[in-house]
């Protein structure tokens, strides 16, 4: 009986909201109202009779509720102290805000002016508008490492493409932005590496940016290679997930942190129990040239239950037979990537990056990655180029990547013959940096005092403009120095080229060398 | 009893508040308590006709929830509502906004709350039981969202619970492929699905639809005309794209030379160009400001803010979205209580402001802004994404809108992506700004320079509304009165049609309210039925009840146009009963 009674009663509160809005019904609510509100009533007095105890209860309870409600909220910034208007408006008064950027030091005033300017198209010979003579030189600075940039195949349907697509797409992807060539390319890039689905992003650094964190949340493991680049750091750092930094492609160690995560993990319990856990690691790292032991990883990740999240950025279209990527330069299945981040703005020569991943995956990111739902989606014609890109690479892939490795090989054996230099990286990594030996910076300053990272960096800009009046474009690499976790030392970074003729590999070579002994030899 | 009604309202007002919050937004750390506040007030006032005081004396109590809800059919009150509304916009150039609710939620009728809730509570209930007896029956089903092998799954089912329910079953809305430029009209692709969206099907035939959905306010997004012939023309020059960063061997003239045309257009002294409109955000917030620093932002601000002001390690706290009022008070409890904890000076205060909301169709308050920022100190990040280039007389956003010096704002940003028809984004400010973000920027050092025939664009267009392409002098200007006219003419006409659209007058972004989230796709379908091309948004973007069609208008429109989008969108309102203020437009005739 009871129950049935505060049933109805229950209903009875939906019901008004209900007679306010629809009012030719009104009558017919009120008389069921009031119906009901006399079986509250009845129970009320039927309980009362039965047991004033229990009533007493309820009423106790019901008025524990109103003060629980009543009281005032928590509140977490408890510790403000409380001060008069004019002591604020003194306080405001005095603040002063430190400015909003800092000066600029001499040696960064030099680089913003001495900054390379290429007057016409980029490609493997530029032009430079502070050039003296207006003679072409040879660019190893920009990572055209098949030599698209300045290939016909890029622009082939280029103005087709404007005609029909415009430049931009005006919307995001979820919002009319997305294009038929876009879902094209997509999965052309999925059958390319051999994964189930893609998902374009329309800049490569905000691919990394958004895939991470889009899988990876606050309650997740990480565990990443402490050598990745600046992208990987910062997506990291925005998923909120805990972190642990295993040494740079040394799996010992990183297997040794796979065990402790693990072992962690053994007493949790509850709805947390078992988060998700990533291994993060590049195929082809921009900061030093070297290439992940992809076999190794796979193994790790299967023995202690982890997922690979791999960055491609610089070893898609540049690794591997068929120049697919990391996976392809080791024959594994693709598919033992969970999510394969790649670029398509450095070898590819377009604009853009993507992520490979399971159809579910990709699908997810479609909705919850923040750089593919709220921007723009890749405009027609960078999409076409890349399409035809990968097409070209796919239909001949010998011809760009055995140039490619040849003149990789070759170069990093003819840098390694020069004095004073210190060159890492994989035998084949069309990837160089070349750093100043210890023993050179020792040599080179006899005096005893200690080497900055600017007085470094000076050198190296001297070698580089040293390169550049020999007919050969270099660049140091460049970092935000206060924002990387673990800044790499300086380098001039050489991005070899399959377009690069084996007669150019041998003056880029000739230049550096010469250029390093004259900077070298020189008194500081 | 009587206080045990006040208890369970408290109750449905703290759902309403979690319902309420746009998950984006609930990042923010420092998110403020009473930010939504007002908006739970507002929903509790749904259940303000408390039945309990009925026995004695029931005739007042219908009266008084009339008036607590404030959407009664008293002709009078109505037509002081309407005044208010006008009223608000006219006091915005006395540089006032009226503190008040969410706009969004003014003048809405009891019903269409009621319905907008009843709804969404009733999807979210077939969820959970279809969720519950799925995983009881049909485990195979649920795979994905289990542990599996060993492996946590990828998404959790709670997360994906909007997803796989709602989402899923609407997917037919987003995501349309187009198969031309997005000018006034695009060709949409004809897609079915027969299994509830499980897969979908491309017909390979075109529609040509009317688009209302995409940000081409200038009607700069065009395969032919001054602007592509100009793209041509540079691709056959400087080929196609850099494949390098700004700050190493990705900076050509022509980058250079466009960064001092934005600078020129925009009125301050440098440029950065972006090559992606997010990354514009995400890229440059972080090194603006650091740990030591606060950044105070707009409830609503763009998901690319929240990003780039997370990945700043500064202290993040939000204001109410467009409330000065609140930012006053913000700003003076923030700067006398310095940093958490240790109490220390706040280095630096960003505050983030948006010029035109993408949602709400608002502007910002801007010049009460720039009077709070000469009282206070702090510098003022304006992201103009959607109103450089669509607002002004001149075009130049909302300083130009406002008759603000442009150098009034410590930092400008913009997107090529709207107006300009292009793609990428600038900063704007003074020398000494750009000059360190060109060395500092994670965008210009570690992200791809811009592509040829995207700067060509940029500067093309630019140049015509500047007035500076002497063969096509008059043409940008036109472009931009007749993207006001059509701005004005368009939202006028569905206010005078009944429909409830929020905004402000003039802006190109017109939202037109639909509450019931399930509308959102019968809206949508109507709309390809007539060919009509609409962008209906919900959740993730506004908050829970408050779905939306998103109406852009064009420059590229024709009075034709609009008219046969009235037209059209007034019969799917009769049919869609979405003309909430008809009674009153009525009356006020």
């Amino acid at each position: 009986m009871e129950t049935v009674a505060s049933a109805a009663s229950f209903a009875s509160s939906a019901s008004p909201v209900a007679a306010v809005a629809d009012e030719p019904s009104r009558g017919l609510f009120r008389t069921a109202w009031d119906f009901s509100f006399r079986m509250v009533l009845r129970y009320i007095k039927n309980s009362y009779k039965d047991d004033p105890f229990r009533t007493f209860l309820e009423v106790c309870l019901i008025g524990f509720i109103v003060w629980y409600m009543a009281k005032p909220k928590y509140n977490i910034g408890t510790n403000e102290i409380e001060l008069s208007e004019k002591e604020i408006d003194e306080l405001v008064e005095e603040w002063r805000p430190e400015p909003l950027v800092p000066a600029l030091t001499e040696f960064e005033r030099e680089t913003l002016d001495k900054a390379i300017m290429i007057d016409g198209p980029n490609g493997t010979k530029v032009r430079l508008a502070s050039g003296s003579n207006n003679k072409p030189v040879l660019n190893f600075a920009s990572y055209n490492f098949l030599g698209f940039v300045d290939s016909p195949e890029l622009g082939k349907h280029a103005v087709e493409s404007l005609r029909k697509y415009g430049v931009g797409t005006c919307g995001p992807p979820g919002f009319y932005g997305t294009l038929d060539v876009h879902m094209e390319l997509e999965k052309q890039i999925a059958g390319f590496i051999g994964h189930s689905a893609a998902i374009l992003y329309s800049q490569a650094f905000t691919t990394t940016l958004s895939v991470i964190p889009c899988f990876s949340k606050r309650s997740d493991i990480i565990v990443a290679d402490e050598g990745v680049n600046f992208a990987v750091q910062q997506a990291i750092f925005l998923s909120r997930s805990k972190v642990y930094w295993y040494k740079h492609n040394d799996m010992a160690d990183l297997e040794r942190i796979l065990k402790d995560v693990n072992k962690q993990l053994v007493g949790r319990r509850g709805k947390n129990a078992l988060p998700r856990k990533f291994i993060v690691t590049e195929g082809l790292f921009q900061n030093t040239g070297d290439i992940s032991p992809l076999a190794q990883l796979v193994e790790l990740k299967h023995r202690y239950k982890f997922r690979i999240i791999l960055d491609e950025s610089f070893s898609f279209g540049v690794l591997g037979k068929r120049g697919a990527g990391l996976t392809d330069h080791f024959n594994i299945d693709p598919h033992e990537i969970d999510l394969l981040i790649g670029a398509l703005c450095f070898a590819i020569g377009a604009s853009g990056g993507f992520c490979c991943a399971d159809k579910d995956l990709v699908e997810h990111q479609r909705l919850s990655g923040a750089g593919y739902c709220f921007s723009a989606s890749m405009p027609g014609i960078l999409t076409i180029a890349a399409a035809d890109a990968i097409h070209a690479l796919e239909a001949d892939p010998d011809s760009y990547l055995d140039n490619l490795r040849d003149n990789a090989v070759q170069l990093r054996t003819l840098l390694k013959r020069i004095p004073g230099l210190q060159i890492d990286g994989a035998a084949d990594s069309p990837l160089i940096h070349i750093r100043l030996a210890p023993d050179t910076l020792v040599r080179m300053k006899r005096s005893g005092g200690a080497w900055t990272k600017t007085d470094i960096d000076r050198v190296l800009t001297e070698v580089a403009e040293e390169a550049q009046k020999d007919g050969v474009l270099l660049t140091r690499a460049m970092y935000v120095d206060d924002h990387e976790r673990i800044l790499p030392n300086s380098s001039i970074r050489i991005c070899v080229s399959s377009a690069h003729t084996r007669k150019e590999v041998e003056k880029c070579a000739h230049a550096v060398k010469s250029a390093v002994s004259r900077v070298t030899s020189k008194k500081r | 009893m009587g206080k045990g009604q006040h208890a369970s309202q408290a109750l449905l007002g703290s759902v309403a508040e979690i319902i309420d919050s746009p998950h984006n937004k609930i990042a923010f750390t420092g998110i403020s308590s009473d930010s939504f506040k007002s908006v739970s007030r507002t929903n509790t006032s749904l259940f303000d006709d408390s039945p309990v005081n009925e026995t004695s004396e029931k005739s007042q109590t219908v009266t008084t929830a009339h008036q607590t809800s404030g959407h009664s059919s008293h002709p009078q009150q109505q037509h002081s509502d309407g005044k208010r509304k006008h009223g608000r916009l006219a006091s915005f150039a006395g540089n006032e906004l009226p503190h008040q609710k969410p706009p969004e939620m003014e003048d809405v009728p009891l019903f269409t709350r009621v319905t907008a809730y009843l709804s969404f509570m009733l999807i979210m209930m077939i969820a959970h039981v279809e969720d519950f007896f799925g995983m009881l029956f049909l485990p195979q089903k649920y795979v994905h969202l289990r542990v599996q092998n060993g492996y946590a799954p990828m998404v959790s089912d709670f997360d994906s619970m909007w997803t796989r329910h709602f989402y899923f079953r609407m997917l037919d809305c987003f995501n349309r492929p187009i198969g031309s430029v997005a000018g006034g009209y695009v060709k949409l692709c004809e897609r079915i699905s027969h299994d509830y969206n499980r897969t979908i099907h491309y017909t390979g035939r075109l529609q040509n639809v009317l688009n209302l959905a995409s940000y081409n306010y200038l009607g700069f997004a065009q395969g032919e005309g001054v602007c592509a012939d100009r793209a041509i023309k540079e691709m056959a020059e400087n080929r196609l794209t850099q494949s390098s960063t700004r700050a190493e061997a990705g900076r050509t003239r022509l980058l250079v030379e466009t960064e001092e045309m934005v600078a020129r257009f925009v009125g301050t002294e440098a440029a950065l160009i972006v090559s992606m409109g997010y990354a514009t955000n995400a890229l440059n917030i972080p090194s603006l400001v650091g740990e030591g620093c606060l950044i105070i932002s707009d409830a609503l601000n763009h998901n690319s803010i929240v990003s780039g002001a997370r990945l700043s390690g500064s202290v993040i706290r939000v204001f109410k979205h467009n409330d000065t009022r609140d930012l006053e008070k913000l700003l003076r409890r923030s700067i006398i209580q310095g940093q958490p904890r240790t109490h220390r000076p706040w280095r630096k205060i960003l505050v983030i402001v948006e010029g035109l909301y993408s949602m709400e169709g608002e502007y910002c308050n801007l010049p009460k802004i720039v009077e709070l920022r000469r009282k206070y100190g702090f510098y003022l990040f304006l992201d103009e994404a959607h109103s450089i280039g669509a607002l002004g007389k001149r075009g130049r956003g909302v300083c130009d809108l406002f008759n603000v010096d442009p150098r009034e704002v410590d930092v400008l940003m913009g997107t090529f992506t709207k107006s300009f028809g292009a793609a990428g984004g600038y900063i704007a400010g003074n020398r000494e700004l750009i000059d360190y973000l060109r060395l500092h920027s994670h965008s210009a050092v570690y992200a791809e320079a811009m592509s040829v025939p995207v700067l060509a664009q940029v500067s093309s267009s630019m140049r015509m509304i500047m007035g500076e392409d002497r063969e096509n002098a008059l043409e940008g200007q036109q472009h931009l009165e007749q993207l006001a006219v059509n701005s004005r003419y368009f939202s006028q006409k569905l206010k005078e049609l009944g429909f409830m659209v929020i905004g402000d007058h003039g802006a190109p972004i017109i939202p037109l309210m639909l509450f019931n989230p399930t509308k959102m796709l019968a809206f949508a379908h109507e709309c390809h039925k007539r060919n009509i091309a609409v962008v209906v948004v919900s959740y993730p973007a506004t908050t829970v009840i408050t779905s939306r069609v998103r109406i852009c208008v064009s420059s590229a429109h024709t009075r034709e146009d609009l008219d046969y989008a009235l037209e059209q969108i007034s019969e799917i309102g009769d049919l869609l009963m979405l003309k909430i203020h008809k009674n009153r437009v009525k009356k006020l005739e």
